[in-house]
């Protein structure tokens, strides 16, 4: 047994105060979990200590808190690691308290329950999060490859914990922003072969101004998410069958953009942000504009930036504001640059690890433990008998 | 070391570019420049073709092997593009037999064996050292008041970043900047996204997050940010303008390149390290260093 | 008050399943629960669902083997509908989008389970329940104007009128503390299992066996109570559940000489044979001396593949690495029987009626019986699914002839004062509810546990009977309004209670050996005296004991080898 503290942020609504700290004082093995403490400070203390919380092992997806001020479930987290986590990062170097908050991104309605239903429930079924097959269904099953249904179990993986979207930074600066939670849903089905309607969702998603090209990209629900989703990740390839697989030209400019990056490699090497500004917004070649709606005011947005760019020298001259100008690599670089384009596109090959597995799980089982010939197992059938 | 400065360091921000070799040259650290590496992509050619994100990246890791010198970055998101790809390379013989036969043409070869690929930051802290930066200091910060920015490219994910065997990798700027005689100013931005990967796509939305943060840090008392991404710097200073419309106020904090705040410690003079190039003024920071003793 | 023709109360996968089913028939429905529905405990059904699909498979041998499992106390009847149906369900919930494992051919694919003598086990990963149920909640999402949901709402009382039939409920919204009565020409009840009166226990806290409790109450006879599951392999120390499908995918059993001791007991299926045997093992091997200092033996997964464990046992690596700190693909982890599963539960016919006009159960809190004294690995999903659906068909036609319901007020008033009377309690004027709970699970895992005997099994009564007089008296802290959970807490220990002495008594008065009844007084199975149910009933506040036959169709009872 060992003590820890755990700072636990409360909220009583009836009492009209705002949000206070609390800390309890919890006496436990230290290989238990945050939830254990949790529950051990409302068994003993405080009974009036609020959290959702039913299996204890990571399924349910109740115990969605901040601890520390990482986003996760509170069962998950073992005592001691959230113990080692807080004198870590402790700003003075000293051991500190284990800190408990409610999940980011959603309203508190009481200590650590938070109000799901308006920004994760609402948010999945904004996502028509079930499947939608061509026609009526066969007589037996679907038949779809089988990594296919491995690939969407990723996403079926999803508890709907929340976790991912009280850590979401996009969805911090846009409340609006559909999150990483439903995205990984939408992935679910858009990935899903026996699903009929992956266009329009991908149409759908990537011209909402809060859909796929509003992720900023920053990862934290893939370390936030406890049961290995990785949204980001599906995020990621929902982005890449609306362009990639149906050329999805959105409102977001999402697939003008990856396509000028895309391009500007393959033509340059390195990055020209002067090229990729116009191409992304208004692409064609150079006094060819065909602008898109929406292209000339994100021109014109850029426009100040820029001017204030030369001004300082920062963009380095006159040049870099020329899309174009911007040198490829040197003495024949660039045309293995573009070899290499030539070869991926054609092939187009993603490799999926949750699929695929890591390498060293290819290894065989230890050899002593290979199972027992059945041989040599004597059958003792008297012995067997349940009950006696 | 095999040298890759990343696109944006010899586009936008060549500030970093010119700072990093300075530094660098004063550390003692040799840098074999990598001129024909090509961009790691930054996520978004993975967004297209990861195949082709992977080859791409394996190619520039190929010719830092050809150097025969371990490679360092000085961008956050090279960093974490690259690791991304990398994860995938050497997880899998068969995949990484088939982007090395893309490569073969030009007679590389990517072998994960005893690769490594570390931003400037890590470097410093893991295989430099910061003793023995300390003892290369001659101006020191003096108080300084700097609030970190680490970029999320070096923070997250962690499984893919190398956090199992440095779990400490989110707290290296905080040393470095105590190292280097400043004071950490803790502010709720350090950890998050600067905004810039949706900048073209969701520019309201990536402009609140930058001008939040600079705001959060000026609240905290900061007299500038550090930030080991050139990408970061983009939103958090050349953005910063537009970014104080969006969020109603007004901003005004110096965003340093990591090597830029390193180089001051070094004795470099700001005009030296590039900083006149940025937008958001340094004045503040130049009047509060000590003059480097003579 | 909100009134529905079909009001079905827990939203796991038998409250699902019965919901759209009743939808389906086109009536209104409302399902009511207390945790949000995704979080219900259907969740942690990991390795799979029977089906005989296969074609050099039958539903007779599935049968059979569900028969055999259950030491012959299932209702044939019963197993049979429940094995027949199997195939058509599980294509259905392929046909919604649940995302089951495949062969090469991309063809739905089986794995091995306890007790079964195919491989008939479909599944996804070990996510099977969570998949399923996640999925039924999509079709919930999708026809929510058909069903109407009430999350986070919690029942404390079945409503019934003057003539003895159900009509509705009581329930505490949990958002705001208000108490609401529901209407409804029938009542579903999907509450689930009571593992929390055991601990440790792989169930969930919500498993407080809140429908047994509420249908005994109102007049539902009981059946089948004292047949509990001990599930061979939980882990050490918290009770989670390790999947039998680590088995079915080739793990070994180990005591601590390193010996693969189930050979002594089930020398053909080996560590498939059926839970009560297996758990009666280790028990045995833990009891004579060969066991861990921990009380546990070791289940070696090692010796499957690891690409194959981190494809087919995710959820297990993670629980193993998260919970126990071990890597289950590089070294063996402890395990030990440990509370699963109630095989009895509210006694229903083959439609889901129990005995008081317009009250279903179906699923865990059901006993229909399909799975007698012990049941098999990977029914369990089944039943909820078959019977589910049959409950949701069935009470839609009662529905359909009838006017609206009216509940009394009076059970709302009731219900009001008796949480005002509770939350009135002084701080101190007797225990906390928590101590209360930790000691009935104490003792229940004492003493009504894997093997049982008349003392241990009166004094646990002798217990049960105590606590439930200091539980007049326990307070609570809060005393709040917005999810106040020590409210609802304080009314689960009263049914908790409830489950726990109709368990006591009828393991005290089952005096043989069957299934997961292990009497170590009365070692042998007496097919003479005992191949029959024991009903309970509460009569004045006690538990009346009758008894009811087991329907045989085609399958004599003989002796059980495996």
């Amino acid at each position: 047994m060992s003590e820890f503290k755990l700072k636990v942020r409360r909220f009583k609504p009836e009492e009209g105060d705002g949000p206070y700290w609390e800390s309890f004082k919890v006496d436990l093995e230290p290989t238990l979990s945050v939830l254990d403490g949790l529950l051990q400070a409302k068994d003993r203390e405080d009974g009036s200590l609020s959290v959702r919380c039913s299996c204890r092992a990571a399924i349910c997806g109740s115990c969605g808190v901040k601890i520390n001020g990482q986003s996760t479930l509170a069962c998950k987290t073992m005592l001691e690691d959230a113990q080692h986590e807080a004198d870590r990062t402790s700003a003075n170097g000293k051991p500190a308290e284990i800190v408990v908050e409610p999940m980011g991104n959603m309203p508190v309605l009481k200590d650590l329950v938070t109000d799901m239903e308006s920004t994760h429930w609402a948010k999945i079924r904004r996502v028509t999060p079930w499947l939608i097959p061509d026609g009526p269904p066969p007589e037996g099953e679907y038949i779809v490859p089988p990594e296919s249904m491995i690939d969407v179990t990723q996403s079926m993986a999803c508890i709907q914990c929340g976790a991912c979207v009280s850590s979401c930074l996009s969805m911090e600066a846009d409340p609006d922003f559909i999150g990483p939670a439903a995205l990984a849903k939408a992935y679910r089905f858009a990935g899903d072969p026996r699903d009929g309607q992956a266009e329009e969702r991908l149409h759908d998603l990537a011209n909402d101004p809060h859909g796929i090209y509003d992720c900023t990209h920053c990862f934290s629900c893939i370390d936030a998410c406890p049961k290995g989703v990785a949204p980001m990740d599906q995020i990621m390839r929902l982005r890449r069958m609306a362009g990639d697989e149906f050329k999805i030209d959105d409102h977001n400019n999402g697939y003008r953009h990856e396509t000028a990056f895309t391009k500007i490699i393959e033509k340059k090497g390195t990055l020209d942000e002067s090229l990729l500004l116009q191409e992304s917004l208004a692409p064609g070649v150079k006094g060819k504009l065909i602008p898109r709606p929406g292209a000339i005011k994100g021109l014109l947005e850029s426009i100040p930036t820029a001017i204030r760019g030369l001004r300082t020298g920062k963009m380095r001259s006159l040049p870099k504001l020329i899309p174009g100008v911007h040198p490829k690599l040197p003495d024949g670089a660039q045309d293995q640059v573009k070899k290499i384009y030539a070869h991926s596109e054609e092939h187009h090959y993603e490799l999926n690890l949750y699929i695929r597995g890591e390498e060293a799980d290819d290894e065989a089982p230890v050899p002593e433990a290979e199972a027992i010939p059945e041989a040599a197992i004597v059958p003792e059938p008297d012995e067997s008998e349940a009950g006696q | 070391m095999s040298y890759w400065p990343g696109c944006v360091s010899r586009g936008f921000t060549t500030e970093l570019h010119g700072s990093m070799a300075l530094v660098a040259e004063r550390l003692g650290i040799e840098l074999v420049e990598l001129d024909r590496a090509n961009c790691c992509g930054a996520g978004v050619i993975a967004e297209h073709n990861q195949e082709l994100a992977d080859t791409l990246n394996a190619r520039t890791f190929a010719l830092a092997q050809q150097e025969g010198l371990p490679m360092m970055n000085i961008c956050s998101t090279c960093q974490g593009a690259q690791s991304e790809c990398q994860q995938r390379l050497d997880a899998d013989s068969a995949y990484r037999a088939h982007v090395n036969e893309t490569l073969a043409d030009e007679g590389l070869t990517y072998d994960p064996e005893g690769f490594s690929n570390k931003n400037f930051l890590w470097v410093l802290v893991e295989d430099y050292g910061l003793d023995r930066l300390e003892k290369l200091i001659t101006r020191p910060l003096n108080g300084l008041r700097v609030g970190p920015f680490y970029g999320c490219y070096i923070l997250r994910p962690k499984h893919r970043l190398g956090y199992g065997e440095h779990p400490d990798r989110d707290l290296y700027l905080d040393r470095l900047i105590k190292t280097l005689g400043g004071e950490v100013v803790e502010y709720d931005g350090a950890r998050k996204c600067c905004g810039f990967p949706v900048i073209t796509m969701a520019r309201e939305v990536s402009l609140r997050q930058s001008g939040t943060h600079v705001g959060d840090a000026l609240d905290a008392g900061a007299d500038c940010l550090v930030t080991p991404c050139p990408l970061c710097h983009l939103n958090l200073d050349m953005q910063q303008p537009e970014a104080a419309k969006v969020v109603g106020r007004e901003l005004g904090l110096a965003v340093l390149h990591l090597p830029q705040l390193v180089g001051l410690a070094l004795g470099f003079e700001p005009k030296q390290l590039g900083m006149k190039r940025h937008i958001a003024s340094t004045k503040w920071v130049e009047q509060r260093l000590q003059p480097v003793p003579a | 008050m909100p009134n529905h023709d079909v009001l079905v109360i827990g939203a796991g996968l038998a409250g699902q399943r019965a919901a759209l089913a009743a939808a389906e028939a086109g009536v209104s429905v409302g399902i009511i629960s207390k945790v949000h529905p995704v979080r219900s405990h259907s969740n942690a059904a990991q390795g799979g669902i029977n089906a005989a699909l296969n074609e050099d498979d039958s539903w007779e041998s599935h049968a059979f083997d569900t028969i055999k499992g259950s030491d012959y106390l299932a209702d044939q009847h019963a197993v049979e509908i429940m094995t027949r149906a199997a195939p058509e369900e599980l294509l259905h919930l392929e046909h919604l989008g649940v995302t089951f494992h495949r062969n090469e051919k991309g063809e739905l694919g089986t794995r091995a389970f306890g007790g079964a003598s195919a491989a008939r086990t479909y599944y996804v990963a070990d996510i099977t329940g969570q998949a399923i149920m996640h999925v039924l909640y999509e079709q919930l999402m999708k026809h929510s104007e058909d069903v109407e949901r009430y999350e986070e709402y919690f029942t404390s009382e079945l409503a019934l009128d003057d003539d003895g039939q159900c009509v509705g409920a009581v329930c505490r919204n949990i958002k705001d503390g208000s108490m609401e009565l529901f209407g409804a020409k029938a009542v579903i009840l999907a509450t689930g299992g009571n593992g929390q009166v055991w601990k440790p226990t792989t169930n969930a806290l919500i498993c407080t066996g809140d429908g047994i409790a509420m249908a005994y109450r109102a007049g539902a006879k009981l059946m089948d109570m004292e047949m509990v599951q001990y599930h061979p392999t939980t882990l050490a120390g918290k009770g989670f559940l390790i999947t039998e499908g680590a088995r079915g995918e080739g793990a070994h059993l180990l005591n601590a000489k390193g010996e693969r001791f189930m050979e002594r007991y089930a020398p053909n299926k080996m560590e498939l044979a059926s839970r009560d045997v297996v758990s009666r093992a280790e028990q045995t091997e833990i009891n004579e001396g060969r066991g861990f200092p921990d009380g546990t033996v070791a289940l070696d997964i090692t010796v499957v593949p690891r690409k194959r464990i981190h494809e087919a046992l995710r959820e297990i690596v993670l629980v193993g690495k998260d919970f126990a700190g071990v890597d289950i693909t590089r070294e063996p982890i402890h395990i030990k029987p440990g509370n699963h599963y109630t095989m009895g539960g509210v006694k229903t016919d083959v439609e889901g009626r129990t005995e008081v006009p317009g009250l279903y159960a179906a699923g865990e809190v059901a006993c229909v019986s399909v799975h007698g004294g012990n049941r098999l690995g990977a029914n369990s999903l089944l039943d909820t699914l078959i019977f589910g659906r049959r409950s949701g068909v069935d009470a839609a036609e009662r529905a359909k002839g009838r006017g609206p319901a009216r509940p009394s007020k009076r059970t709302l008033d009731a219900e009001e004062a008796k949480i005002a009377d509770l939350i009135g309690r002084e701080k101190g004027s007797g225990r906390r509810v928590s101590e209360i709970k930790l000691e009935l699970g104490q003792t229940m895992d004492g003493k009504v546990a894997v093997f049982r005997e008349a003392e241990g099994l009166n004094e646990a009564l002798e217990t049960v009977k105590r606590l439930q007089e200091e539980a007049k008296t326990c307070y609570v802290d809060d005393h709040g309004t917005v999810f106040n959970q020590d409210v609802l807490g304080a009314i689960e220990l009263d049914f908790m209670l409830d489950n726990a002495e109709a368990t006591c008594v009828a393991a005290i008065h089952r005096t043989e050996s069957r299934g997961a009844q292990f009497r170590t007084d009365f070692p042998e199975r007496n097919d003479e005296e005992w191949l029959k149910h024991i009903d309970l009933l509460l009569k004045d506040g006690a538990s009346e004991i009758s008894y009811s036959n087991v329907t045989l169709t085609q399958w004599e009872p003989q002796e059980r080898t495996y």
